[in-house]
């Protein structure tokens, strides 16, 4: 071939130079061998779900420590209980998600629906030191921590808070008080509250008593200024001072009061609520032993003994004491959540009809 | 009789059109055509089946249990009410805007177009969130009413519809503006002087020249508002709150939490029939306008 035409050819591309073969076969060789060593420095990752509020905590403590004494990444994927129950029942057959950390109504949901799968003291040693009532179904899933409900406050209007539940209904607090929707974890307290308020029963008897509940809670609506799903947007108003009293848990309204927020938590005289924060093993999870050692140290006393401070929660850990922002002599009411989730649905479409303007 | 019927089909042959050839640009729809059939049409039928489908086979008993229960009506009232409110407010604010923009010229005109077009860049729930800052007990709609000594005391606006109808119709309004400012740009001018050179007043010439002409964008901008404002689902959430139900808050509601696809899908289908329906009445009201007029 003649030189003209090899350069004829080359414009056209139908021919290649040394250099340009050369060029080639590095990169091929690179493309080829790229994903081995990116596979030779991979650490194991896995993917925990959990509550989008719980992050900077995540972030800060939890993870870095585990990713540190395992030689692992955490992925963590911050959003809504019931959205971490709808991502395992898409994945169902292939699961992403090895841990998630959801509130217990929401646990017997995956219960039911074999999303999740026990765990065991042979697995998770810490399982034998966390303290009656927290451990759910035969180990189906366990509370890492209890953040406790009462009624927050903002400190501007009210500096003294609250001593009872029952000032909720007071006059003065015509359209100040904001209350969560029963599709919140938190929302049934005030429901079981009301109860409780209306029939003088305890907390554990009165918490059946729907009919009351709503009896109580239709005389709370002149005061109602909202009720609310999403709780940072509804804090933004007991912040800024158009909600002077909420009802909320700790985890959120005391971490906004040490960020400077004029808010504080009353625990009133009746009692406070335990917020279920449970931890369980996604069936058929992705490198199961990871998970296994992540959910032993969330139940563990080192993890614990840092994280309920800054989260102001109860520890679950028998030897982890409490700290000294949580309200030492009053009663923490656990309420059965059986019976509240198989019910759930027809409460909260009885909820929509009492409570609406 | 059997002259006339053996003849009518040759007159009929004899008038017929010639047939026009498929012009082929039509084919440039195809690509937008596909694209709506698959993400827009098809899901509306799944909507539409899952809406009537039991396990015992199709059957209407969802709708007849929505209707039947004196709370679905409390919901569709809701619903029909803040959407007419909303489109009322935006037309009222937006006709005289899109005649001013129109008859504006140079910065001014810009000006007037930058401010409308502007805040459509900015999310939903931003502007949400800003409402409920205005709307507050100390914010600037009270403390201009008290200043004013219009009130004595701040006002409750915050989730009430009163607020949530000032919120929407702020987020609507372009939507109401700029079809009314493109048909009102197109009118010219000299129909209403020489309507006045015959003698008409200015409601005269108002009434039977510029209204009738601008119907075209008032309607558009009615079905514009007005579908968007019934199926509104995160204004109301965050300016009203969960106590106000409307169609769009239940049919999140039953997909999202209740996992009650069924009643989801019902109250989906309702929704879309009330605002088609109310689109291709407006649309079919001012026909009728504009022909008396």
């Amino acid at each position: 071939m003649r030189k003209r035409d090899i350069n004829d050819a080359r414009r056209r591309g139908l021919s290649l130079s040394r250099r340009d073969a050369l060029k080639l076969g590095i990169g091929a060789a690179a493309v080829a061998g790229f994903p081995a060593i990116v596979q030779a420095q991979r650490v194991p990752e896995i993917v925990i779900g959990g509550a989008a509020s719980h992050k900077p905590w995540m972030d800060k403590v939890v993870i870095p420590m585990f990713e540190r004494k395992y030689n692992c990444k955490i992925l963590y994927e911050g959003t809504r209980s019931t959205i971490n129950l709808e991502k395992m029942r898409a994945a169902k057959d292939r699961p992403v998600m090895s841990v998630v950390q959801m509130d217990d109504p929401v646990m017997i949901q995956a219960v039911e629906e074999d999303l999740i799968e026990p765990i065991s003291v042979a697995q998770v040693p810490n399982l034998a030191k966390i303290k009656p009532g927290a451990v759910h179904m035969d180990g189906m899933w366990a509370n890492y921590q209890q953040p406790w409900a009462g009624v927050a406050y903002n400190t501007q209007h009210l500096p003294q808070g609250v001593p009872t539940w029952v000032s909720m209904w007071e006059p003065r607090f015509k359209g100040k008080v904001v209350l969560p929707s029963l599709q919140n974890t938190e929302g049934p307290w005030v429901l079981f509250m009301a109860a409780h308020l209306e029939t003088g029963k305890p907390l554990k008897e009165a918490q059946y008593d729907i009919e009351a509940a709503f009896k109580r809670l239709r005389a709370l609506k002149p005061n109602l200024l909202t009720i609310y799903t999403n709780l940072p947007q509804a804090f933004n108003l007991l912040e800024q001072g158009e909600a002077w009293l909420q009802v909320t848990f700790s985890s959120w309204a005391l971490l906004r009061k040490q960020e400077g927020s004029p808010v504080d938590l009353a625990a009133p005289k009746e009692g406070i609520f335990a917020m279920p924060s449970g931890i369980c093993l996604v069936k058929g999870a992705p490198h199961r032993d990871l998970a296994l050692a992540y959910i032993n140290e969330m139940l563990g006393a080192e993890l614990q003994t840092l994280l309920t401070p800054i989260t102001f929660s109860l520890p679950t850990h028998v030897d982890v004491p409490l700290s000294a922002d949580i309200p030492q002599d009053i009663e923490v009411f656990t309420p059965d959540w059986a019976w509240f989730t198989k019910h759930r649905a027809q409460l909260v479409e009885r909820w929509d009809r009492e409570m609406a303007i | 009789m059997g002259v006339t019927a053996a003849a009518a089909p040759v007159g009929a042959a004899r008038t017929r059109k010639p047939r026009r050839p498929v012009d082929l640009l039509v084919l440039l729809a195809l690509p937008a055509v596909g694209y709506l059939g698959f993400f827009f049409a098809l899901p509306l039928v799944a909507l539409l089946a899952k809406s009537v489908w039991t396990s015992a086979g199709p059957s209407i008993e969802s709708y007849a249990r929505f209707f039947g229960d004196p709370f679905s009506w409390q919901v569709v009232g809701n619903t029909l009410k803040i959407a007419t409110l909303v489109t009322l407010v935006t037309l009222v604010l937006g006709y005289p805007t899109a005649f001013a923009m129109a008859r504006a010229r140079g910065i001014f005109q810009i000006l007037l177009l930058v401010a409308m077009i502007l805040p459509l860049s900015i999310g939903v729930v931003v502007k949400a969130f800003s409402w409920q800052i205005v709307l507050r007990r100390d914010g600037v709609v009270n403390q201009l009413l008290v200043w004013s000594g219009l009130t004595d005391e701040p006002v409750r606006f915050l989730f009430t519809e009163t607020g949530l109808v000032l919120g929407a119709a702020n987020i609507f309004l372009p939507f109401m503006v700029l079809p009314i400012y493109s048909v009102a740009k197109m009118i010219d001018p000299r129909l209403t002087e020489a309507a006045a050179t015959l003698g008409a007043g200015p409601m005269y010439r108002f009434f039977r020249v510029i209204l009738p002409l601008s119907m075209p964008g008032v309607v558009a901008g009615i079905a514009f508002v007005f579908s968007m404002a019934i199926s509104m689902y995160v204004i109301p959430t965050l300016l009203i709150g969960d106590r106000y139900q409307t169609l769009a808050t239940i049919t999140g509601r039953s997909f999202l939490f209740l996992r009650n696809e069924q009643l989801g899908a019902t109250t989906a289908v309702i929704l879309l029939v009330i605002a088609v329906a109310v689109v291709l009445g407006s649309a079919r009201l001012a026909r009728g306008l504009r022909r008396t007029a």
